[in-house]
């Protein structure tokens, strides 16, 4: 084969994949459209009577199939445009096809309302080439983007957050709904209750390019110059600020659901300590959990089977004791089990303590299904963390020293012993390293942070049921740490926000956001196997041919001899 | 008083009798090897003297003291250290921070760190590669990275568990002279080898084990001349 012949048929390639791009982005949308998430978004404005959610979905899809085929060197615009006209081609055909012949006995949501969002009230023959049409566009937008920096950077920002803006319309109004004056006043021109109006997404768009504009011009240099690692740290400031203030600002609300992310930052560390630390992949994690919450709640409850009325302060420091006991008999009899046993066994454990919890025969001290009701709130002086907000300052002070602590055990004796355990069982034995007593301790340790979460929990609700403590609560736990980026406590922050938080920010959208957990969990794991922000170690073992990253990490090095 | 005695142990695995009786002894500053075919019992042996394995019949004395029902870690904090077979080093540590594993037991950190200097004279190349992930390292490499790390625990004892298994001839030669220099510095050896040859040239005394027994002692160069040895091992 010729030179040319190659180029040729290297081109012929990369617009075939252009076009398959756009079809699996295509596939995507024909699914959204067929099990009915993507009517339920057009139901819901972005900026009323211009643009439904549902209708920035499908340009975000093509959009992004645009970006994704735009990625060799040539004829950039022209693939974009081609995997966007794919994109879109499938949901056209949809609304021909549903013209011609009624779906809705075989696909219940494809009823007129999808129709009529598809083509915009016109004439099917004449909605499907248009439809096309703004794929095309998309495509070719997306491409654009992807193509030159600064285009991207003049319209990213705004368009972003006009979307954050108009997706998060409900939840923004209720944080601005306590203001008044100029506040909301600002608030009546951007919102109504239907999402943003016109003129308030212009504003905000206009605000926000401006802003990232000068922002931009200021610290591009400087930030470009930064290390990684000084960078992370400047956004781990800003989040971690961001926290800190957001719960007193924006009301009760964002304070729950901040708290449940605190609660389960708590969890990912402990069991971090366990599965990312000591390599101990546990399932059963709940019962830690369940532990601290049932001690809470039987120390202090104002209730006929509580054993005593403890003060909370009183019976925080017990119930974690507890749940450490809990922990170690625990591992016990899995000391000898590894790997994917180890994970089927503790989730064995796990159920075990939800079931005694459930059973008659535990039910004359645990209550049964009934569980135990009227948990004192704690109390400061004569002050009780009674609302929302001060039982999230609680978490993030309990959240602080639990990090506090990790932090310092994966440095220690104990912290080096566990990743030697983890990586090869026999060798760390034969280094001297005291197997049943690590694996306990990290057990014990695990269990102690879940205890503190449980016991923060029952506070917080006033009352324990069983059925708070399913299995899915480990899976979440263990879930949030793979997606932050196992063995990393700053991991466990972010997964925690990202798939605890935004699921419940997303709440309107009804079991919906499950599906969207579940696409970002495995998008997740294509993309980024190593987590959000995984721990130096684990970036480590993913580019171990990379001679540097292994130089910069190397903390107190020799000289070599001269 | 031998500084490793071992006394008759039966070792089994389920039902399997995997060590029929073996006795063994070790004096101070000898290299001794075990050499025999596969599934002689060589690394059982070895890895019932570390606590890897409890032997269910017999005892173990290390310097007078019985080992028995110690664990491996307790018996590796007496000065016993196993280089397993199969150069397990922890892949994702430096080399640095793998020598450091090796301390483990000790609490002086300042001494360690001259230890670890100690080592690197011994294994000039480790120096060269000090700051590298230790799954980078070739073969023979990790083989010397993982008895460093095992001296970085001041051993009495070191057990070595086929060092030169699936090395470079040339390789080979210079695992077996680092074994040499070790000696030298006052550490016992005892040795397990499918390289018959190889080992019986460097060890002051040999035991030849078959099928869990023992069948075979002598001094190194006796056996290395001994008939049957030369007929089984050597071709």
């Amino acid at each position: 084969m010729t030179a040319v012949e190659h180029g040729r048929a290297g081109a012929a390639l990369a617009w075939r994949r252009a076009a398959l791009v756009g079809l699996g982005f295509g596939a995507g949308a024909l699914h959204l459209a067929a099990v009915g998430v993507l009517l339920m978004l057009h139901q819901r404005w972005i900026v009323i009577d211009t643009l439904s959610l549902g209708q920035a979905t499908v340009l975000l899809l093509a959009g992004g199939a645009g970006a994704m085929a735009a990625r060799d060197a040539d004829a950039r615009l022209a693939r974009g445009a081609l995997a966007g006209l794919c994109a879109t081609l499938p949901l056209a055909l949809l609304s021909l096809a549903m013209d011609a012949v009624t779906l809705q006995p075989i696909f219940i949501v494809l009823t007129p309302d999808l129709q009529a969002m598809l083509t915009l009230g016109m004439p099917p023959l004449l909605a499907a080439p248009a439809l096309l049409l703004v794929g095309v566009a998309a495509g070719l937008l997306g491409a654009a983007l992807r193509a030159i920096p600064a285009l991207s950077r003049a319209l990213l920002p705004g368009a972003i957050a006009v979307l954050i803006a108009g997706v998060f319309q409900e939840l923004i109004q209720l944080m601005l709904q306590q203001y008044e004056g100029p506040v909301g006043e600002a608030r009546d021109f951007v919102y109504t209750w239907e999402g943003l109006t016109q003129q308030g997404a212009v504003t905000v768009f206009v605000v926000v390019t401006l802003i990232a504009q000068l922002a931009g011009r200021a610290a591009r240099g400087r930030v470009a110059a930064m290390e990684p690692a000084r960078r992370r740290q400047i956004w781990a400031g800003i989040a971690l600020a961001a926290i800190v203030i957001l719960p007193a600002a924006a009301g009760s609300y964002i304070g729950q659901v901040l708290m449940l992310v605190g609660l389960y930052i708590l969890m990912g560390i402990g069991l971090n300590l366990e599965v990312g630390l000591a390599g101990l992949l546990d399932l059963g994690f709940v019962a830690f959990f369940a532990v601290g919450a049932y001690s809470t709640a039987l120390l202090t409850a104002d209730a006929p089977n509580a054993l005593m009325h403890l003060s909370y302060w009183a019976a925080m420091p017990i119930s974690v004791l507890l749940a450490v006991c809990v922990g170690v008999l625990f591992g016990l009899p899995v000391l000898g089990v590894r790997g994917d046993y180890l994970a089927v066994a503790t989730m064995g454990l796990g159920e075990i303590v939800r079931v005694i919890v459930l059973s008659d025969f535990g039910a004359p001290l645990l209550g049964g299904a009934q569980g135990v009701l009227h948990i004192p709130k704690p109390q400061i002086g004569s002050y009780t963390l009674s609302s929302p907000v001060a039982l999230f300052y609680l978490t993030l002070v309990a959240a602080a020293i639990a990090a506090f602590i990790a932090w310092r055990l994966e440095n220690s004796r104990l912290g080096r012993a566990w990743m030697a355990l983890r990586d090869d069982e026999d060798v760390a034995q034969a280094l001297g390293i005291n197997l049943v007593r690590s694996k306990l301790l990290a057990y014990g340790l695990g269990a102690a942070f879940a205890g503190l979460a449980g016991s923060i929990f029952a506070t917080m609700l006033s009352s324990v049921y069983p059925s708070s403590f399913q299995l899915l609560i480990s899976i979440n736990v263990l879930a949030l740490i793979i997606v932050g980026g196992m063995g990393s406590l700053p991991g466990v922050v972010l997964g925690s926000v990202v798939l605890i938080g935004l699921p419940e920010l997303l709440r309107e959208f009804g079991e919906y956001r499950y599906l969207f957990y579940g696409a970002v969990l495995v998008v997740m794991m294509r993309l980024r196997p190593e987590g959000l922000w995984p721990s130096d170690v684990r970036q480590r073992e993913l580019h171990a041919g990379d001679e540097t990253a292994a130089l910069d990490a190397g903390a107190d090095l020799l000289p070599a001899r001269e | 008083m031998s500084l490793l005695q071992v006394d008759d142990i039966h070792v089994y695995y389920d039902k399997i009798h995997a060590l029929k009786g073996i006795s063994v002894h070790v004096e101070e500053g000898e290299i001794v090897t075990l050499v025999g075919g596969n599934g002689a019992g060589k690394s059982t042996t070895l890895r019932a003297i570390s606590g890897l394995l409890h032997p269910r019949d017999g005892a173990i004395r290390f310097e007078g003291k019985a080992l028995g029902g110690l664990g491996a870690h307790d018996i590796a904090a007496l000065g016993i250290r196993h280089v397993p077979e199969g150069r397990r080093v922890f892949g994702r540590l430096t080399i640095a921070e793998n020598l450091d594993m090796g301390a483990f037991t000790r609490r002086d950190r300042r001494v360690a760190k001259d230890d670890r200097e100690q080592m690197l004279a011994l294994f000039p190349r480790l120096r060269e590669r000090y700051r590298q992930l230790a799954g980078t390292l070739s073969g023979g490499e990790q083989q010397m990275l993982a008895t460093a790390r095992a001296l970085m625990g001041k051993p009495r004892l070191l057990l070595m568990d086929e060092p030169s298994m699936g090395l470079a001839p040339m390789m080979v030669e210079q695992v077996f002279e680092t074994m040499g220099r070790i000696k030298a510095e006052g550490v016992t050896i005892l040795l397990v080898e499918q390289n018959a040859p190889m080992a019986l040239g460097v060890a002051d005394r040999g035991y030849v084990l078959e099928s869990g027994q023992i069948v075979l002692e002598g001094a190194g160069r006796d056996l290395l001349g001994d008939e049957r040895v030369q007929r089984a091992y050597l071709g």
